[in-house]
């Protein structure tokens, strides 16, 4: 079994064989032949089936991890169907399988695109949404009381930094509602797709994935918070009023979604 | 995040950290000597495993063991991935950091899984300089894993023992000695037990893992399938004890990773394990 050593495929030929015998259905003569001669080919070309499936099994248990909504509701057997498919465009490209699910969404969009199912590309982007939140790092929240320590005039010049934790996603379809029918088991509830748009906000309170489902004024408004404007000028851009905001605030500092307030003179 | 227990782990038997887990391990009566979790669940700031790990690590000494690296891979490491472990090991300070004697990716695609090498001097040096690699990047000494393996290659000049005591010499690195995976290659690829142990450099082997396989019909036969299932086999037992006798007491650990059983199937193996250590260090005494 052993060769002289000229005769040695060098490492990168041997593992780019046995890659393509791993990504194929069936490996190729010649790759057998380079990686276990002439006499054991055969055997070889049965025991890469090993390697073939596991492959196979830890894309797809990462990714039904990732997305087990949205594989409740297409079903097992369409949701193998959509990751070998998108496996074939997108294979894994880090050590991490945390990685492996994180182009799905728009790959969906793009599979999804004038069947009628586009509002599934959504959903993805609420679980991914929800992924990214739970591996994001938690900072101790400040309470609305912290909002008095600043002079009225001050307030419309202050700016929030946000749970590291919270993630943003606007869809045309009721994805919130999918996805909070799914929590309760329901998987099966149909969608009234003309119940229309939903607005989402994701964040890790004491360690769950919370999903919040806001209006849309106010999503506008805390997205514009989020990318760092002040309290005036988010409520402006939004084009909406300070009872919105103050709306808004008490409820984002009494989820504990605000770790920071931020003066142009100081912060707390 | 509470300050970590810190020193060497002792010889005596750990559990893998699994998150059913998680609460229980804390309080159990008869917690286990050590604990070991896989690198690659650490990487994020945040989420309950990284909850659960800061607040074992208080407890327990730690080994951080990564499934991802794929040292052996022709292509160039993944510098994100490895920074990633360097941030781990700094945030958890494990006792002991391993990887394995493999390789992961090839022209961009990661597999996921622990790939074979073959046996040749070209990938004995190649490992041994991304060991180097690895060691000089985290500034510390990591362990390697033998590997179980499902084909050989024809291509192969050394034997897997010898391959190992190579990578030690050149590399400066430890060996975690894997008896269940030299069980399944003894079984599947006719790996000489005997030959492979006594290849193996003595002060280099720093921790045990023992672990259940599977059988399953692959063509025309059948193969053990390092799958971390179940318990480990009677026929493992026995070589574990071999082991202990040819290079004494070293820091074991059950791994159990899939079909997770109740924390207390998990000790109870542990146990078994601590008994068999027992009597190695008091046939030494």
């Amino acid at each position: 079994m052993q060769q002289p050593r000229d005769a040695v495929p060098n490492l990168k030929a041997l593992q780019a064989a046995f890659g393509r015998s791993v990504r194929s259905v069936i490996a190729d003569d010649a790759d057998l032949q380079l990686l276990a001669g002439s006499d054991d080919a055969t055997v070889f070309g049965e025991r890469i089936d090993v390697y073939r499936n596991n492959a196979w099994q830890f894309f797809l248990t990462a990714l039904e991890c990732t997305y087990p909504v949205l594989r409740r509701r297409v079903g097992t057997d369409f949701f193998r169907q959509l990751t070998r498919e998108y496996r074939a465009q997108y294979p894994s490209r880090r050590g991490d399988l945390h990685w492996i699910g994180a182009a799905f969404p728009a790959w969906l969009a793009s599979r999804m695109a004038d069947t009628g199912y586009e509002w599934l590309a959504d959903l993805a982007r609420l679980e991914w949404a929800c992924e990214a939140s739970v591996a994001a790092a938690r900072r101790d929240p400040v309470g609305l009381e912290s909002l008095g320590r600043f002079d009225a005039d001050l307030l419309p010049h202050l700016a929030l930094v946000l749970q590291p934790s919270l993630q943003l996603v606007a869809s045309p379809f009721p994805v919130w509602s999918v996805w909070q029918s799914n929590q309760c088991g329901d998987a099966s509830s149909p969608i009234d797709l003309d119940t229309g748009a939903e607005h989402c906000v994701v964040a890790c309170v004491a360690e769950r994935v919370a999903v919040y489902r806001l209006e849309a004024d106010d999503h506008r408004l805390l997205q514009l918070l989020c990318e760092g404007m002040s309290l005036g000028a988010a409520t402006e851009a939004a084009a909406t009023d300070a009872e919105a905001l103050g709306r808004l605030l008490g409820w984002a500092f009494g989820e504990g979604l605000v770790v920071q307030i931020v003066s142009p003179f100081r912060s707390s | 995040m509470p300050a970590p227990v810190r020193g060497a782990i002792p010889a005596q038997a750990g559990i893998g950290l699994r998150s059913p887990h998680h609460e229980a391990i804390l309080n159990t009566a008869a917690p286990p000597a050590w604990l070991e979790a896989h690198t690659e669940n650490y990487f994020h700031a945040g989420g309950p495993a990284v909850r659960a790990l800061e607040r074992a690590r208080a407890r327990f000494p730690l080994s951080l063991h990564g499934v991802g690296l794929g040292l052996g891979s022709a292509d160039p490491i993944d510098r994100r991935h490895l920074e990633c472990v360097r941030d781990a090991v700094r945030r958890y300070e494990p006792a002991l950091v391993s990887e394995h004697a493999c390789w992961g990716h090839v022209d961009g695609e990661h597999f996921n899984d622990l790939l074979p090498l073959p046996y040749t001097e070209e990938a004995v040096e190649h490992l041994a300089a991304r060991v180097r690699e690895v060691q000089d990047f985290l500034g510390r000494q990591i362990l390697v894993e033998n590997l179980s393996a499902y084909v050989s290659f024809a291509s192969s000049q050394l034997s897997e023992g010898e391959f190992l005591a190579a990578l030690v010499e050149r590399s400066g690195c430890g060996l975690l000695l894997d008896v269940n995976n030299a069980y399944v290659n003894a079984a599947n690829l006719g790996l000489d037990l005997d030959a492979f142990f006594a290849a193996l450099p003595r002060h280099a082997i720093q921790e045990i893992h023992l672990a259940g396989h599977a059988r399953r019909r692959v063509g025309s036969r059948e193969l053990l399938i390092d799958d971390h299932g179940s318990a480990v086999c009677d026929e493992v037992w026995v070589l574990y004890e071999d082991v202990l006798r040819r290079f004494g007491p070293v820091p074991t650990l059950i791994e159990w990773d899939n079909d997770v059983p109740p924390l207390a199937t998990l000790l109870a193996e542990a146990a078994r394990a601590d008994q068999r250590l027992e009597r190695c260090r008091a046939a030494a005494a």
